[in-house]
């Protein structure tokens, strides 16, 4: 059973995936396995974008989403003319021949994958390439959008080979409880970031300790600043609430209210020695 | 489930868009029934074994990178498809329905009027006519060649230059002298510091990514952007280098007024700097290296002329204003205690500069100033040693291949397919003018003067002649009365756009023809517009081994599809016109694509390397890397441990910190003086927040090279398109180009993300769609260059984007004849409807054009029935 291995820390934001899909599939017409994707406004593996804290403190997350190819897939279980199947190999199909467009199977999608085609009316998305690796198995281990990765971010793969990689990685959307098999690593979590400057001297703080401190669980975080006098907080959870210490020889600054509905620069902090 | 028929043959392209001879970013090209069905990275095992290739590997601290076994493309070359079945496709000859050559020619309609079809006989019939008739008129010097600038890979039907080599044989012309339109800071600045160099940069660069690799502690990307400009030319191989640079513990630091998109993935550190204002910065990195004796001052003694001036100026001695940090954070806009806090670390770690070319941070006014301090910067650090260069990521400096002189050029290729190149290139005619300098020409009644060609293979010494056009009438000099052009994107890429639009109305040019695949910017001022055919619609051969590709390899291009339309290549076009001249075997040779694809293997000592059989059979050829890669000194290293028996190519051979030269032959030159400064303002510009203009004015533009594009190439891909940085989508439908803006200038101005918002300054107005974020410094706005024009007013109002439409009317600098696009003043405001409506009103007919959001400007909507093909 195959699967999609995704590692956000080397995802570079180059869209390839994306084009990559629409360079196979546009104007291509794969049937039985897929009918043409229309030339704009469809994704069947697409980038979302995030740019995460503020300046200078700043972050670009990117996203690639697509079918989550699930074994619970309430696609398939809501498809009346039995038009979309799972293959013996995990991915999950629409057959553009059976489907008469009826859009359930978008609407129940809990990952927003299923695309509709008004023109030819049927619903449509990520079929894992399955025309290439079907038509040339040596030729075509993976789909297109894989095979272009420039960073290795995106890989596909039979289940056992990326035993490890699942087991550190997340789903995007557990919640759905459909039991995907696009498997993410590292994706974002919260940081809060700061730079800390003495006023009188103006020069940027060294050494100096902050504590982060959760005001609900009591749990702290404690990092140093560096020779640019930077802190940064990584892989915070969403939503806690914290308060910051910064202390340096005997001295100390107390940041309160400090949360991480949204990542956080709290930009150049005057601390005076 | 059943198998199905997914292509009908293979064949290979390179998919850079650098363009002369060769490229990178490979590709297999996949064809069905006749046409292209995919575009997808070259797999360098198709025909070869790994282990019959020697690779290279770079090593640090028991981890190691390697090339990659296969290539690694961009997003628009993988699009490609969608630039060669583009809407936007010229698909036969065409002629401006008011231009009449024996009769009413109404200049004053280029920009604006539709077009004719025409077949090949009478295009060609004409532009023998108008070509005869201008020389008989005003002399050979009457037509202006435009054949320079990048393009599709190809060695044969190369994308520039033919009509050149064709008028070159009818007695010369007028060359436009392309400019160095990405590092013109270093080709006016740095030269006069370290020697020429490769066109000003760092030279030798042999082996700087390894040395880095090996050595760097800290890599500063200073305006350098390794997520965008390595795409056009070859993919992205800096990608994968800067997260290995990550994975051993580089430190990545970002100086730069956008969190562009390397800093937004790499940086460990982002230090937001004001456009244009990098030399205050480095001058107070270099007073706190003086007052805290942070250099080394050993090198300096040995390896450095003019210390103590530069010194002097520093610290205010020559003008009485110290530049410390407190100085330079107000303007530059860095706090003062980072500017300390990133002197010394600069200082106490191994640091290298990192550049692919550049956007906003080289190509601004005064741009030779913070070029020099650069080189200034290193070379008090001691440039040369190990870990310590400027470094062209991968263009320069990847491991040496064997049989590949040199490491970086082209092989060499024959006489007969060279010379279109040299145009874009060298200054190789007798009456030549820059290319920053066409509009002005055009609409100045007297000769005008410039210090340099610009030349990109120009020496420095060049930059100390002083030029005149025309030149002398007894010498054949005229004023132009003709162009033809290749290149037809001056509008959009180049400085001035505005006045470019006007200037291609003037009545004195009385023929104006373009050759290109695209109607698109600067074709739709042309009076004759000849169909040029893309890279998939001919036969070709060429060398990827430029510009850093980790594969160089030599590739046989099968003509993927037959030509699109009618249109030919651009070689085949001027072979057409040179037919009605008498000098088609001129032109030809009598030599056939194929002959010609074999001579450029021979040219290049090819049986050296692999036999003519072998290469036609397996389609390409893979360099392997020359055993002895790691021995070659890196960079500058002879110079570094020997000065006096590897001096360096200024008159001293020394690194020049105060000029000579400059200071004997332009004594009273306050831009670029023989100590580089900070330069507040001048005759020629005043774009700083301090100037009076800024109360109007008060924002400070950047452009960047797009990260969708590679300059004017490819804007009309619908599928970039979708990306949001790429176009805006407006309320009124319309695919707009992105302005950024920091969230605080937005609110203050009643903007929102996809509001339509208009840039402008004296020099006109641009539109654009806004895109607030983070992601830039406030005060600050940017935009990319190159959007496709679509003037509303011709010289005014552009609502394609193009925002060289507004940029500076000087030059770099009084004696530097290079653009200065980067690091103006503008003002921004949401376009209210009430204004746009009024421009529905005043300018209908470009408002009723056919347009389509998806693909942005069409062939159709300019052509008298355009859409019967």
């Amino acid at each position: 059973m195959k699967v999609f291995a995704i590692d956000l820390s080397v995802c570079n934001g180059c869209y390839c995936c994306q084009i990559a899909c629409k360079d196979e599939h546009v104007a291509n017409d794969w049937s039985p396995y897929a009918k043409p994707q229309p030339d704009t406004g469809q994704f069947w593996i697409g980038i979302t974008e995030k740019v995460r804290g503020q300046v200078p403190k700043v972050k670009v997350s990117y996203i690639p989403h697509l079918c989550q190819h699930c074994d619970d897939a309430p696609c398939i279980a809501q498809c009346e003319v039995g038009a979309i199947v799972k293959r013996d190999d995990g991915i999950v199909l629409i057959e553009p021949d059976k489907c008469t467009g009826c859009k359930l199977c978008a609407d129940t999608c809990p990952h927003d994958a299923i695309f509709f085609n008004e023109n030819l009316n049927i619903a449509q998305k990520c079929t894992g390439c399955s025309h290439l690796r079907d038509s040339e198995p040596d030729e075509w281990p993976v789909p297109r959008c894989v095979d272009q990765c420039p960073t290795d971010a995106l890989r596909f793969g039979e289940e056992e080979e990326f035993a490890d990689f699942i087991q550190e990685a997340e789903l995007l959307n557990p919640g759905a409880g459909t039991k995907g098999r696009v498997y993410y690593k590292h994706l974002p979590k919260k940081f809060v970031a700061g730079t800390v400057y003495d006023p009188v001297e103006k020069e940027v703080v060294i050494g100096a300790s902050c504590t982060l401190k959760d005001t609900q669980s009591a749990q702290t975080y404690n990092v140093q600043t560096d020779n640019f006098g930077d802190f940064w907080f990584r892989g915070l959870a969403d939503d806690r609430n914290f308060t910051l210490t910064l202390e340096k020889d005997g001295k100390s600054l107390v940041i309160d209210d400090i949360s991480t509905d949204k990542d956080l620069s709290l930009g150049d902090i005057s601390f005076k020695q | 489930m059943e198998t199905l028929r997914t292509k009908d043959k293979t064949v290979l392209r390179s998919l850079g868009l650098g363009g002369f001879f060769g490229g990178g970013a490979e590709g297999m090209v996949d064809v069905k029934d006749g046409k292209i069905v995919r575009i997808r990275p070259m797999r360098y095992g198709w025909k070869y074994k790994k282990e019959d290739v020697r690779q290279w590997k770079m090593e640090r601290d028991g981890k190691s990178i390697e090339p990659t076994w296969r290539s690694l493309p961009g997003p628009f070359s993988l699009a490609y498809k969608k630039r060669v079945y583009s809407a936007n496709r010229i698909q036969f000859p065409l002629q401006r329905i008011d231009w009449d050559p024996n009769g009413e020619r109404n200049p004053q309609n280029r920009g604006k009027s539709k077009y004719k079809r025409i077949s090949w006989e009478e295009a060609s019939d004409i532009i023998a006519a108008e070509i005869k008739r201008v020389h008989q008129t005003y002399g050979v010097h009457g037509i202006l060649m435009q054949g320079d600038g990048h393009g599709e890979c190809k060695s044969i039907n190369t994308p520039h230059g033919h009509s050149g080599n064709l008028l070159d044989h009818m007695g010369g012309f007028t060359l436009q002298v392309r400019n160095p339109d990405s590092w013109e800071g270093w080709y006016w600045g740095a030269k006069h510091v370290w020697g020429h160099g490769v066109q000003g940069n760092m030279w030798p660069a042999t082996n700087t990514v390894n040395d880095c690799t090996e050595h760097t502690e800290m890599m500063l990307f200073w305006g350098c952007d390794p997520e965008t400009t390595p795409w056009g030319f070859t993919g992205q191989f800096a990608s994968r280098l800067c997260y290995f640079w990550s994975d051993i513990g580089m430190h990545q630091i970002y100086i730069c007024p956008d969190l562009n998109y390397g800093a937004a993935i790499h940086a460990d550190k982002w230090i937001p700097v004001l456009p244009n204002t990098d030399a205050a910065l480095q001058l107070a990195i270099v007073y706190v290296w003086i007052t805290e004796g942070l250099y080394d001052k050993a090198y300096v003694r040995t390896h450095v002329v003019g210390m103590e001036e530069f010194s002097a100026y520093v610290l205010g001695e020559e003008d009485g204003v110290p530049k410390t940090p407190a100085w330079a954070s107000k303007k530059c806009g860095i706090p003062e205690w980072t500017i300390k806090a990133l002197a010394r670390e600069f200082a106490s770690r191994t640091t290298s500069i990192a550049h692919y070319f550049g956007g906003g941070f080289i190509r601004g006014p005064f741009s030779h100033e913070h070029a020099r301090l650069e080189v200034i910067l290193l070379a008090m650090q001691g440039l040369g040693g190990p870990g310590v260069h400027q470094l062209q990521l991968t263009y320069f400096g990847m491991p040496r291949k064997r049989g590949l002189a040199g490491g970086i050029w082209n092989p060499d290729i024959e006489e007969r397919l060279s010379i279109p190149v040299m145009s874009s290139i060298t200054a190789w005619q007798k009456q030549a003018l820059p290319k920053c300098l066409v509009h002005k020409a055009i609409e100045s009644d007297e000769p005008i003067t410039f210090r340099g060609t610009g030349a990109i293979e120009a020496l420095a010494q060049d930059q100390f002649n002083e030029y005149t056009y025309p030149i002398p009438k007894e010498e054949g000099g005229s004023q132009i009365h003709m162009i033809w052009t290749d290149t037809p994107c001056r509008i959009t890429c180049w400085n001035g756009g505005n006045e470019t639009e006007l200037a291609l109305c003037n009545p004195k040019i009385e023929c104006i023809v373009a050759q290109h695949p695209w109607l698109e910017n600067d074709c739709l001022y042309s009076d004759i517009i000849l169909p040029a055919n893309t890279h998939m619609e001919v036969d070709d051969i060429v060398t990827n081994v430029r510009q850093g590709t980790p594969q160089p390899n030599i590739m046989i291009q099968d003509k993927a599809i037959e030509p699109i339309g009618e249109s030919k290549s651009d070689f085949e076009i001027v072979v057409e016109v040179a037919k009605k001249v008498g000098l088609e075997k001129e032109m030809t040779q009598d030599l056939t694509i194929a002959e010609l694809q074999k001579r450029i293997w021979q040219h290049m000592g090819g049986e050296k390397l692999v036999s003519w059989e072998q290469l036609t059979e397996k389609k390409y050829w893979m360099y392997n890397t020359a055993e002895d890669w790691k021995s070659d000194p890196p960079g500058l290293r002879n110079f570094y441990n020997d000065p006096e028996k590897f001096p360096l190519g200024t008159p001293t051979g020394k690194l020049e910190f105060y000029s000579e030269a400059l200071a004997v032959r332009f004594p009273d030159d306050k831009e670029r003086p023989p100590v580089p400064k900070w330069i507040e303002k001048s005759t020629m510009h005043d774009e700083r927040l301090s100037s009076n203009r800024a109360k109007v004015y008060p924002l400070l533009l950047m452009s960047n090279h797009g990260r969708w594009r590679v300059h004017s190439q490819c804007d009309d891909i619908t599928w970039t398109r979708e990306v949001g940085t790429c176009k805006v989508t407006g309320p009124d439908g319309y695919k707009y180009e992105p302005l950024w803006m920091h969230t605080s200038v937005a609110s203050k101005r009643g903007i929102r993300s996809g509001d339509i918002v208009k840039i402008f300054n004296e020099r006109g107005i641009v539109l654009a769609g806004a895109y607030v974020t983070e992601r830039l410094m406030p005060g600050v706005v940017y935009i990319d260059h190159g959007a496709r024009a679509d003037a509303i007013k011709v010289g005014e109002i552009d609502r394609g984007g193009a925002i060289n439409t507004i940029s500076p009317e000087g030059i770099i600098s009084e004696n530097c004849v290079g653009q200065a696009t980067s690091g103006y003043l503008v003002q921004v405001e949401r376009l209210s409807g009430a204004e746009m409506d009024q421009w529905r009103r005043d300018f209908p007919e470009w408002f009723e054009r056919k347009y389509d959001p998806a693909a942005g400007l069409r062939f159709d909507a300019w052509v008298v029935g355009g859409d019967q093909k």
